[in-house]
């Protein structure tokens, strides 16, 4: 990675509004030169609306942006020769040839001649897809298309590379390929990154820095490790029939515990069920202890312990992993991919 | 240069498309072959024309103009007396008015020129008057040959019959004087029509230009299908914002005058290369299939303007759809519809004065009309860019609104 002494990105107070509702609501964030920053947040949380109006494609309502030393409410065109845009559709022409649509998205930024050649050639190389690169982009399976949209946005080269959801409906060979070319994008070419995803492992693989976004707010942002530490040794959610404040308080008490509160329940799993390999749910329909743990094994052993001691009937019982989605979870009460 | 690169990726993704393709090439050329061959034929069955005329000769060779006129099928004559006559055009009451000067049988009798007037009302519908204006001068014409060799038999009769002996005029020295008199007749019409209109001086004689088939069915069915490209840029744009492509332009170092202009440019080319198809295959293709050819009338560079113009407003109009239309459904089915409506209304298929009152003036609300109106007064009248400058500026009016409309009320987000 290239030193991070240099801020490529400073967001401030950056709004946007379409009619009464206010989909991004003030955020503020920086991103260094050489850095790859994650933007998680669930569907509709502001992440797209963000990264639009740091490209161009819609125009803030309220607040700016500085990238590259240009402010994009005054000097955007600047701005639209350092950024690319790699969108969350596959915005590339079906029946023309990746060869033919990376010539086209090149000469829109003004390449031409051998330099545009030559660029082609790299991105290809960039991607794995040189052989393949006369077929037209219909012919592709979905993981080659999602390839070819990233080789377009990264064919004049810029300086910070905005990737909105890039592996959405990608098998998991192209999805690796394309952590890959990320990661080269950003070693080898000291290429700044924002990542945009509500695939937690992705962001705590591929980013330096995380902001975490809902309802257009960031609600915390640090590196991923921070972020994590944030839940301690873990939360576990404890279902209970009846709780009080004593209650709480004598559970706070025991060792190994940090903080017991009540919480508002989060939505089920998604009806696949495959997200929620590390909870054990087993009904979730009484009030909810959240209990924040220093060491979990300890807490819950201790929490068990208390319980049946107490006579106290258990409910339910889910315990967080320390990961991004329970970060998520901890501090928004909703899963990540609702 | 951004504006070219996005038209020419325009026009490659068009080509690519047959069925696009299809309709804008193909299409057209079949309607002309089919409605060319069957032109004439309807002309003459369907149209009748009200022809008010003032017959101030009386004479018989006046009376055998309005009966050869009524023969011809198409225009219908009816007498007026002068005043009642001028009174009723002033107001509008009818389009125009053919006077038969006094001395009008004299003057032929004696192989005198001579001319008839046509005078139209401002408002009179111009293909209406075209079409009375050529039965009317198909008429004088076979009067004038008529005349002509009358007179000229009337003369060999008198030398004949003072010149004792032998006959003077053998088989040949008659024929030879018939083809003198057909070509003095063509040369130097001996009835002219002098068109003007109410208060207006008479303006010279026009000589219709050769009528043919293509010449009346080409100018409807290339302003039809040109305006019909203009569904092809609203559904390019459409597609462009479907499958993301128009985000990442925006985000480009591009403006969004030169997106939209780009998006536009290949309705441009693609009309402009349309419009050069149907005239080469109607100017030499049709020809060497035993069809009428299509002639190019007597002013290229005003055939050259009108396709310019028409094309740049076809592409308005498409950003224009392209900014109300937001499905597919209405890309592809309404402005389908509606463009295919104005076509009709502008007179694509048959002859604006064919439909009466509220659609017969609602022609004029619609570019195709002022297209069409403009392409065949210079290909099938032989008008000349002077005679057709207010459809022109008619048209770049049109133009003018489609792009303002179309850039307001475009939705770039």
């Amino acid at each position: 990675m290239k030193k991070m002494n240099e801020m490529i990105l400073e967001v401030k107070d950056l709004r946007k509004q379409y009619g009464s509702r206010e989909v991004v609501k003030g955020i503020n964030f920086s991103v260094m030169a050489g850095e790859i920053f994650g933007l998680l947040g669930p569907n509709g949380a502001g992440k797209t609306q963000t990264i639009s109006m740091l490209t161009g494609v819609v125009e803030p309502s309220g607040g700016t942006a500085v990238i590259g030393g240009y402010d994009i409410r005054k000097r955007m065109n600047q701005v639209k020769k350092i950024n690319g845009l790699v969108p969350q559709d596959l915005a590339l022409y079906p029946t023309l040839s990746a060869r033919t649509n990376l010539n086209f998205f090149g000469r829109i930024y003004g390449l031409r001649g051998k330099a545009l050649k030559e660029r082609v050639e790299d991105v290809l190389r960039v991607v794995a897809l040189t052989d393949r690169a006369d077929d037209p982009v219909e012919n592709y399976s979905g993981g080659m298309k999602r390839r070819i949209n990233i080789a377009a946005g990264l064919v004049h080269h810029p300086r910070l590379l905005f990737l909105d959801e890039p592996t959405v409906g990608v098998d998991p060979q192209s999805r690796n390929h394309i952590f890959e070319s990320v990661m080269r994008l950003n070693r080898e070419r000291g290429m700044s990154i924002v990542y945009t995803s509500h695939y937690m492992e992705e962001v705590e693989l591929l980013c330096h820095r995380v902001a975490i976004i809902d309802n257009g707010e960031i609600i915390a942002l640090d590196t991923v490790k921070n972020l994590i530490a944030m839940l301690g040794g873990g939360v576990i959610h404890v279902g209970l029939n009846q709780v009080d404040e004593a209650l709480l308080a004598r559970i706070r008490a025991l060792p190994g515990v940090a903080q017991a509160s009540l919480t508002t329940r989060p939505a089920p799993p998604p009806a696949n069920g495959g997200e929620a390999a590390d909870t054990l749910t087993i009904a979730p329909t009484h009030p909810l202890v959240k209990v924040e743990a220093r060491h979990s094994q300890t807490a819950l052993i201790n929490l068990i312990s208390f319980l049946n001691e107490q006579e106290i009937p258990l409910v339910s019982l889910e315990i967080l992993e320390p990961n991004l989605e329970n970060v998520f979870l901890h501090l928004t009460g909703k899963k990540l991919r609702e | 240069m951004n504006i070219l690169s996005i038209a020419f990726k325009d026009l490659l993704i068009f080509f690519k498309d047959r069925g696009s393709a299809l309709q804008l090439f193909v299409l057209p050329l079949v309607f002309i072959f089919v409605f060319s061959g069957l032109g004439n034929v309807g002309a003459s069955e369907t149209a009748v024309t009200r022809l008010p005329a003032v017959d101030l000769d009386e004479g018989g060779t006046a009376v055998a103009l309005l009966q050869k006129i009524d023969a011809a099928g198409g225009v219908k004559t009816e007498l007026m007396a002068q005043s009642d006559a001028q009174t009723q055009l002033a107001a509008g009451q009818i389009d125009w008015l053919l006077t038969i000067p006094a001395g009008f049988s004299d003057d032929v009798a004696a192989n005198q020129p001579t001319a008839l007037r046509l005078t139209s009302h401002p408002d009179a519908d111009e293909a209406a008057r075209e079409t009375a204006l050529l039965v009317i001068d198909g008429a004088a014409q076979e009067l004038t040959l008529q005349a002509q060799i009358l007179t000229s038999l009337q003369m060999m009769a008198e030398m004949q019959g003072s010149t004792p002996g032998p006959q003077v005029f053998t088989t040949e020295v008659i024929q030879a004087q018939a083809q003198s008199q057909f070509e003095a007749a063509a040369a130097r019409p001996l009835i002219s029509i002098n068109q003007t209109a109410p208060g207006r001086p008479d303006a010279e004689t026009a000589a219709p230009a050769p009528f043919s088939g293509p010449n009346v069915t080409v100018p409807g069915f290339t302003v039809l299908f040109v305006f019909l490209a203009a569904g092809a840029t609203a559904l390019s744009i459409y597609n462009e914002k479907k499958i993301g492509s128009f985000r990442r332009l925006l985000a480009a170092p591009i403006s969004k005058a030169e997106l939209l202009l780009g998006k536009m440019l290949p309705t441009f080319f693609i009309a402009l290369i349309q419009v050069g198809v149907i005239f080469l295959i109607g100017v030499f293709l049709m020809p060497l299939l035993g069809m009428e050819g299509l002639t190019l009338g007597e002013d290229p560079l005003a055939v050259l303007l009108i396709v310019v113009v028409m094309a740049l407003c076809a592409a308005g109009l498409g950003v224009l759809i392209a900014a109300f239309a937001h499905t597919e459904g209405q890309i592809g089915g309404g402005s389908a519809a509606l463009l295919w409506l104005m076509g009709a209304l502008g007179g694509a298929f048959f002859p604006t004065f064919l439909l009466e009152g509220f659609l017969g003036q609602a022609g004029k609300a619609v570019p195709h009309y002022w297209a069409g109106k403009a392409l065949y007064g210079v290909l099938a009248r032989g008008q000349r860019l002077p005679d057709v400058a207010t459809e022109l500026a008619v048209l770049l009016g049109f133009t003018a609104l489609f792009w303002l409309v179309g850039v307001w009320r475009f939705d770039f987000d």
